[in-house]
């Protein structure tokens, strides 16, 4: 029987910036189609590197990159016509207003008009932004921008989802939603890829987990798996156990 | 696959709205001045000044005036576009979108393109029943307008993917662009200068652009149209060129 393809293949990745610091030490992992999967670590740690060398905005020095058995180079379209990314920084195009974001978005992935235009009535409704959708983004609160982020990160139906730090300068009955829809989202066989600071927002949320620290993956579990290994009570515990024994070497 | 699908159709349609939606920024001021131009220069100075080459001043300006214009919007369009989106980061939209880099390149290099062509028709529009002239070989100078606002564009999207601080910007404008353009024979023919300076005018490639325009609307220039056609050829290839590395390789645009 064929092995089933992973949603994410990466192997051996190495990015080097210009200023010499290495962020992605040759990182190798993969992450299972349907798979709820959290990547944790501190500042710097190469959690924005990965996304950014998956989706090409990095270029890495070597190793490979598979999207549903795509390379990630080779065949960039098909491999990024299935990806969704909802970036940590605010980057919504100022000239557009909510509903032209979203347009636009699916536009630039080929999306046929009539359906981008149903796919947004349906994610405007979904994320509150229905009477904000003839608003320029650049008036909008944050919490309405990362709404925006999100909807727009969806309008063309990826099979996996980054999500970078996407609860970040959120108030809590948001997070909440958002927790809700993404669960949401999962279960309807997305696979989805979360950076967060929020450690108890992994917890509650991921299936699997990964840390990562100075551009290696420390460890990789279930979450229960990693708990047992720590023999830790949650996944802080876990993560300060790691991250001390790799600052401690 | 095809240059021109969805993706690039749809950014190429994004570059038009950016502009028309800031029209009194983008249109209405280039457009007066090109016609305040016309008006000094040519109305106001204009009798005191014998014809050139055969032809009235006034007349003989407008071809340069407009594609002056049509320079200025164009690069100026697609180097701020460009530019706005890598400050903001939202050109990562784009970047990690199914489009290829030449894709890119030619849609950001279009936009610019269409609204040089816009203001230099603008000034056309307005010019040429105020100098009373009859454009004598319409299709060439649609050509070369064409190409100079391709070749200008794409220069624009080359310094936009290139620029890290606003003064780039105005750099290309101020420094390279409007000095070029001024230089290029707008007022004057080359015959007017002195050898020096008119062997350094052939290092100008808004000069060749001028010349053709001219050539094209008044069927008076100072050199033959059809090799300065293939200059100008040449030029938009390796502004493009420029473009698409720019966009490939700019700092700061990929990490």
């Amino acid at each position: 029987m064929n092995e089933p393809v992973p949603a994410l293949k990466v192997e051996k990745l190495r990015k080097t910036y210009s200023n010499g610091l290495v962020a992605l030490d040759g990182v190798s992992l993969e992450v299972a189609a349907g798979r709820f999967f959290g990547l944790l670590g501190p500042n710097g740690a190469g959690k924005t590197s990965l996304i950014n060398s998956v989706v090409s905005l990095a270029r890495p020095d070597s190793g490979s990159v598979e999207v549903f058995g795509k390379d990630a180079h080779r065949e960039f379209r098909e491999a990024r016509r299935m990806i969704g990314v909802s970036p940590q920084e605010i980057n919504l195009d100022k000239f557009l207003t909510v509903e032209e974001v979203l347009l636009y978005h699916a536009g630039y992935y080929g999306v046929e008009k009539k359906k981008a235009k149903e796919r947004a009535e349906e994610l405007l409704e979904r994320f509150e932004l229905t009477g904000k959708r003839k608003q320029r983004v650049s008036v909008l609160s944050g919490g309405m921008k990362r709404r925006v982020l999100f909807a727009r990160a969806l309008m063309h139906d990826p099979k996996l989802l980054f999500l970078d730090e996407p609860t970040a300068g959120v108030d809590v009955e948001l997070r909440y939603k958002l927790w809700e829809y993404i669960r949401e989202l999962n279960h309807g066989g997305l696979t989805i890829l979360l950076t967060t600071h929020y450690l108890e927002e992994a917890e509650e949320l991921c299936e699997e987990i990964a840390l990562i620290n100075d551009g290696r993956i420390a460890a990789q579990d279930t979450s229960v798996g990693l708990k047992e290994r720590y023999a830790a009570q949650s996944i802080e515990e876990v993560y300060l156990k790691v991250m001390g024994h790799v600052a401690g070497g | 696959m095809l240059l021109a699908d969805r993706s690039f159709r749809t950014l190429l349609s994004r570059e038009i709205l950016r502009f028309t939606r800031i029209w009194m920024q983008t249109i209405v001021p280039p457009l007066l001045i090109s016609l305040l131009y016309l008006v000094v220069f040519g109305v106001a100075l204009g009798p005191r000044i014998q014809e050139v080459g055969g032809v009235p001043y006034l007349q003989y300006i407008l071809p340069g005036v407009a594609l002056m214009s049509l320079i200025t919007g164009s690069h100026m369009n697609s180097s701020w576009s460009v530019f706005d989106a890598k400050r903001e980061r939202y050109i990562d939209e784009v970047l990690i979108s199914p489009m290829s880099d030449l894709q890119i390149a030619l849609a950001y290099s279009l936009g610019g393109t269409l609204r040089g062509l816009i203001m230099g028709t603008g000034v056309l529009v307005v010019g040429i029943p105020l100098v009373g002239v009859t454009v004598e070989h319409p299709g060439l100078l649609l050509l070369i307008g064409v190409l100079s606002s391709f070749t200008f564009a794409s220069l624009g999207t080359m310094v936009g993917a290139m620029a890290n601080r606003i003064d780039h910007i105005s750099f290309l404008t101020n420094v390279v662009v409007q000095p070029l353009a001024f230089l290029g024979g707008v007022f004057y023919s080359v015959e007017m200068l002195p050898g020096a300076l008119r062997m350094a005018i052939l290092f100008d490639p808004i000069f060749y652009m001028i010349d053709a325009a001219r050539y094209a609307t008044l069927e008076t220039s100072d050199l033959s149209p059809y090799p300065t056609l293939g200059i100008v050829l040449l030029l938009a290839a390796l502004a493009f060129t420029g473009a698409w590395w720019a966009i490939n390789r700019g700092p700061n645009l990929r990490y």
